[in-house]
């Protein structure tokens, strides 16, 4: 089964009952256009399956499908110059293509649904915790240095 | 249109920086929502727990596999994200080259498919 339980721990993260975790979707875009009509129907079904899963657990936060890598943009600013270049930041096998947010009591079932989803048969699910707007809507002391 | 600000940022550097450091660091990413919100472009926007929490999931012949980390291994890393809607991509770029993590780090745009 799935390891690592959760430990309390003081990182901000980890605060509060109820956790955030944001399921990052990498999945091969060069595959999708490979696939008959038929099979990117089945897939929009299983991916619709997942989601209602998700909803009717009352988990799911919110989601969201990426446009390809070649529509990507990087900015960054160097020596006070800015510099923008096409095509995402990261170049992988896999390519971010979307997101679920979901808000479970501990990465365990953080884990479960991940495993459940569809990307994980022919991507990768990368899980990861937030907390959303935490450093606006809180205070900043757990995210700073302790001195 | 909705834009996915992806903010790259070497994780590494956060720890060497003095407390009034992390502090100013704070200020302008807290401003920078500010101006988001009272723009009314914010939708959402989140830090991620660093990547070392991370832990990605595939199945291969069946089998599940878990792995800890996170699925890239770049010099930077997704450290947060913000979620605008703006009429268009010039827009979403300008908002992107006012934030914060341009001056250490990279932001990538990308278009949500509706």
């Amino acid at each position: 089964m799935l390891g690592g339980a959760q430990e309390k721990s003081k990182e901000p993260w980890k605060a509060g009952s109820s956790m955030k975790y944001i399921l990052l979707d990498y999945v091969n875009e060069s595959g999708w256009p490979e696939l008959t009509r038929e099979e990117q129907a089945h897939w929009l079904g299983v991916y619709r399956a997942y989601m209602e899963a998700m909803q009717k657990a009352g988990v799911l936060k919110s989601s969201g499908g990426l446009q390809q890598t070649a529509a990507a943009t990087t900015v960054r600013i160097r020596s006070e110059k800015t510099q923008v270049l096409d095509g995402p930041y990261a170049d992988s096998k896999e390519q971010l293509g979307g997101f679920h947010i979901i808000d479970v009591p501990d990465l365990d079932q953080a884990l479960s649904w991940a495993a459940r989803s569809p990307t994980a048969l022919h991507g990768v699910v990368e899980v990861r915790p937030m907390h959303e707007g935490t450093f606006l809507t809180e205070g900043i002391e757990p995210y700073l240095k302790q001195e | 249109m909705q834009y996915m600000l992806m903010l790259y940022v070497d994780e590494s550097g956060w720890p060497q920086l003095s407390k009034a450091e992390q502090e100013e660091g704070m200020a302008a990413y807290r401003a920078y929502t500010e101006a988001l919100k009272q723009a009314g472009v914010y939708k959402s926007g989140s830090q991620l727990a660093p990547s070392a929490a991370a832990k990605t999931i595939r199945l291969a012949q069946q089998k599940q596999q878990v792995l800890d980390g996170p699925y890239a291994d770049a010099k930077e890393q997704v450290g947060g994200y913000y979620l605008i809607e703006t009429p268009d991509l010039e827009t979403a770029m300008a908002w992107a080259a006012r934030c914060p993590t341009v001056g250490h780090g990279v932001v990538e745009v990308r278009q949500l498919v509706r």
